[in-house]
């Protein structure tokens, strides 16, 4: 029997002509655009075009209702020139720094906890979501009675247990202002670590423990060699996303101190917000909203390169 | 619907009909709608009348529906530039403090308005013009002051034996340290608010003759030796009549420590009052209201004038003219003031008898204060410059850093260096 060469498998033909739409929606890499179109049109309407018409708002000496004046880098300029803005600039990075270590090392903590099978386990997870829940505006309220001199709980609580003798100036205080508004952020940004962490160890296999323990490992060495590394890329996503929303923090400031007493709580939000809108002047207000970008390019750039490498 | 063609035809007709009112005014035809926007009132009667008989007056009679939006307070100034930037949204506008200078572009001229009000209403009060007219055109037809005065316990007072409320800084240093040793101190906000800091503060500084800029707008002159005296009594008056919470207090602060008689004298409007008499009658009965104490310079207050303007944008400013006509009659202005308890003191002379004064003698004060008040920053001209300064709390942070010990010399140094960059002075 004459045997005839084997007949190779092919696909099946696309079904349509190329020239019609479904031909076209056939093609993988017009499919795929397809796809894509939404989400990058409006990246490029809500992300992109206000990020680049910043950049050339700040070249311009732009007074609000008033066509610009391309001055260059002049409004940079000037800022460098104003003490404030370097005060701003301090508060802005003691403001993310501290806030970010705590949120960090409070987030990792509740995700450990929550990690743990106990009872009312769900119940607790969920509670403990409820300060990123709550609306900011809402919970800033709530914080400005709790840090207010004369009905503030705290204050209350501390004279009546005889620790002070009188209250604290909790927003009055230069010094005191700033750590209210770091501790009212950690609070509200910790649970976005816990969860987001709490997420990351869940992917960890109890074999990897197991092993572990059998090894001899004790319960730092297992943190440490085990849980660590393998959340070690969450960790690094979530603490770059934290810290440009902090950078960006706005409504809790603005609520309960204003940049005050004496520009000690002002950060970069804040003040560009009361020289774009407050006084007029888009333009400078811009650059002092973009002064920021440098150091967060940096951060951005340094936590992908690492993240690529691992 | 059930078809293909049946969808098309629906929507097709929806957006007829939805375009249909832009097309008959694009056509000329009179419009069917005006909107007016402005920063809610304290006063919740003066919204209200404006919506529940103003705009239905007007509707009756002309058959304009007029929207009233009410922006919360402080937000006004955001909503503005939205609408100065975009040309959009309502064609009547509030603007308060000098904001007509600020968006005079985005503003019509209204001195023809203006001109017809003043010759019916006995003229305008002259120290409003410095912050509606621009370039010697009206942008902004005023209707009110809000004024910031002393608030203050009678009764804690009469306590430490005065009876009458100190005429000058200096005396009313002496009461405060009195009511402070009884556990009344003072609370003067000296924090980032957006009022009730500046509503005393330049005025301290004006009594005691100083100033932040010349009318020349080139000439700073923070750094004189009247700066330094005012300074020097700021300091005195915070440490030896007030607590530390007031360096970081914003407007709300001041009127809940108030009600909440932990202050027995503040600066602010008559907000504190009108919120006692309502929700505290015991404190409303020994609350009162006095005129800025003096300095050896004289005694000044801060202008506040609340305007109403006209967009440019605005698609038929004729109509939009004509609906400001029609309200600034004395028909209309004169209920209208009244529904707002005296909180607004007009700037019209044939109001400076108004009935609207009779019902409560205690906001009197807030009349005679126009008299002496002054745009923020005066006597330096009005401006972007002037708003820069007011929004960077420049003489607000000299008097709280003075406050929490710094050098007086310091402070006015810090206020001149910024102020010569924000004015661009040599």
């Amino acid at each position: 029997m004459a045997v005839g060469p084997a007949t190779i498998a092919r696909p099946a033909p696309v079904e349509g002509r190329p020239d019609t739409l479904r031909g076209l929606l056939e093609r993988e890499g017009v499919f795929s655009w397809l796809m894509l179109a939404p989400g990058v049109l409006f990246l490029l309407a809500f992300v992109a075009y206000p990020f680049f018409y910043g950049i050339f708002l700040s070249l311009q000496d732009r007074r609000v209702a008033n066509p610009g004046i391309f001055v260059g880098l002049a409004n940079f300029q000037s800022l460098a020139h104003d003490p404030v803005f370097w005060q701003v600039t301090r508060n802005t990075l003691m403001y993310v720094v501290v806030t970010t270590i705590l949120k960090l090392s409070g987030g990792l903590g509740m995700a450990l906890v929550m990690n743990q099978k106990f009872r009312g386990r769900n119940l607790v997870r969920a509670s403990l979501l409820l300060p990123f829940i709550v609306p900011t505006a809402l919970s800033t309220v709530a914080w400005m009675w709790i840090l207010d001199p004369t009905f503030s709980v705290v204050n209350w609580v501390l004279v009546h247990g005889g620790v002070i003798s009188s209250g604290f100036s909790w927003l009055g205080n230069a010094s005191l202002a700033m750590w209210s508004l770091i501790v009212v952020n950690t609070w509200r940004g910790t649970p976005f670590y816990g969860i987001t962490l709490l997420a990351g160890l869940q992917t960890i296999s109890p074999d990897l423990y197991e092993a572990a323990a059998i090894d001899g490992a004790s319960v730092t060495q297992r943190f440490l060699y085990v849980t660590l590394p393998v959340i070690k890329p969450v960790l690094v996503i979530v603490t770059m996303f934290s810290v440009i929303f902090t950078f960006g923090d706005f409504q809790l400031i603005y609520a309960l101190t204003h940049g005050g007493p004496a520009n000690a709580t002002h950060v970069f939000s804040t003040w560009a917000f009361d020289i774009g809108m407050s006084a007029g002047q888009l333009g400078m207000g811009a650059a002092v909203a973009l002064a920021i970008l440098p150091a967060l390019a940096v951060l951005i750039v340094g936590l992908t390169l690492y993240l690529r490498r691992e | 619907m059930t078809t293909r063609r049946d969808f098309l035809t629906v929507s097709l007709v929806a957006t007829g009909a939805a375009l249909a009112p832009r097309w008959a005014d694009a056509a000329g035809k009179v419009p069917k709608t005006l909107t007016t926007v402005r920063e809610s009132s304290f006063i919740k009667a003066f919204d209200d009348f404006f919506v529940k008989t103003l705009a239905p007056e007007y509707e009756k009679l002309t058959g304009i529906k007029v929207g009233y939006e009410a922006v919360s307070v402080g937000g006004m100034l955001t909503r503005l530039t939205t609408m100065a930037e975009t040309k959009s949204g309502p064609e009547i506008t509030g603007v308060g403090l000098n904001w007509p200078f600020l968006f005079d572009n985005a503003l019509v001229d209204v001195s023809d308005i203006a001109a017809e009000v003043g010759k019916k209403l006995g003229g305008w009060h002259e120290i409003v013009q410095d912050v509606v007219v621009v370039n010697k055109k009206w942008k902004g037809l005023p209707w009110g002051n809000i004024g910031q005065l002393e608030v203050y316990r009678t009764d804690w007072f009469k306590e430490v034996g005065v009876t009458k409320f100190p005429d000058t800084w200096e005396d009313l240093l002496a009461a405060g340290r009195l009511l402070k040793k009884k556990g009344h101190p003072f609370g003067f906000e000296i924090g980032h608010g957006f009022g009730d800091n500046h509503g005393w503060m330049y005025p301290l500084l004006w009594s005691y003759g100083g100033r932040e800029v010349d009318r020349d707008g080139k000439t700073v002159l923070i750094d004189s030796s009247e700066t330094a005296k005012a300074v020097d009594f700021c300091r005195k008056f915070y440490q030896e009549t007030m607590f530390e919470d007031v360096l970081g207090w914003t407007d709300v602060n001041n009127n809940k420590a108030f009600l909440g008689e932990q202050i027995s004298c503040t600066n602010n409007a008559s907000s504190i009052l009108v919120v006692a008499k309502r929700d505290f009658p015991e404190i409303g009965k020994v609350t009162d209201h006095a005129l800025n104490p003096q300095g050896p310079k004289g005694r000044y207050h801060v202008l506040n004038a609340q305007s109403l303007a006209l967009l440019s944008y605005a698609p038929d400013q004729a109509a939009a003219k004509a609906f400001l006509r029609w309200l600034y009659d004395d028909k209309q202005m004169s209920r209208w003031l009244a529904a707002g308890d005296a909180y607004y003191a007009p700037f019209l002379h044939a109001y400076d008898n108004h009935p609207m004064w009779n019902p409560e003698p205690r906001y009197m004060p807030f009349k005679e204060s126009l008299k002496t008040s002054r745009p923020h920053t005066w006597p330096g001209p009005q401006g972007t410059a002037a708003s820069e300064s007011v929004a960077k709390y420049v003489l607000v942070d000299m008097f709280a850093k003075a406050c929490r010990g710094d050098s007086t010399k310091d402070v006015i140094a810090t206020a001149a260096a910024q102020l010569k960059q924000i004015y661009k002075a040599k």
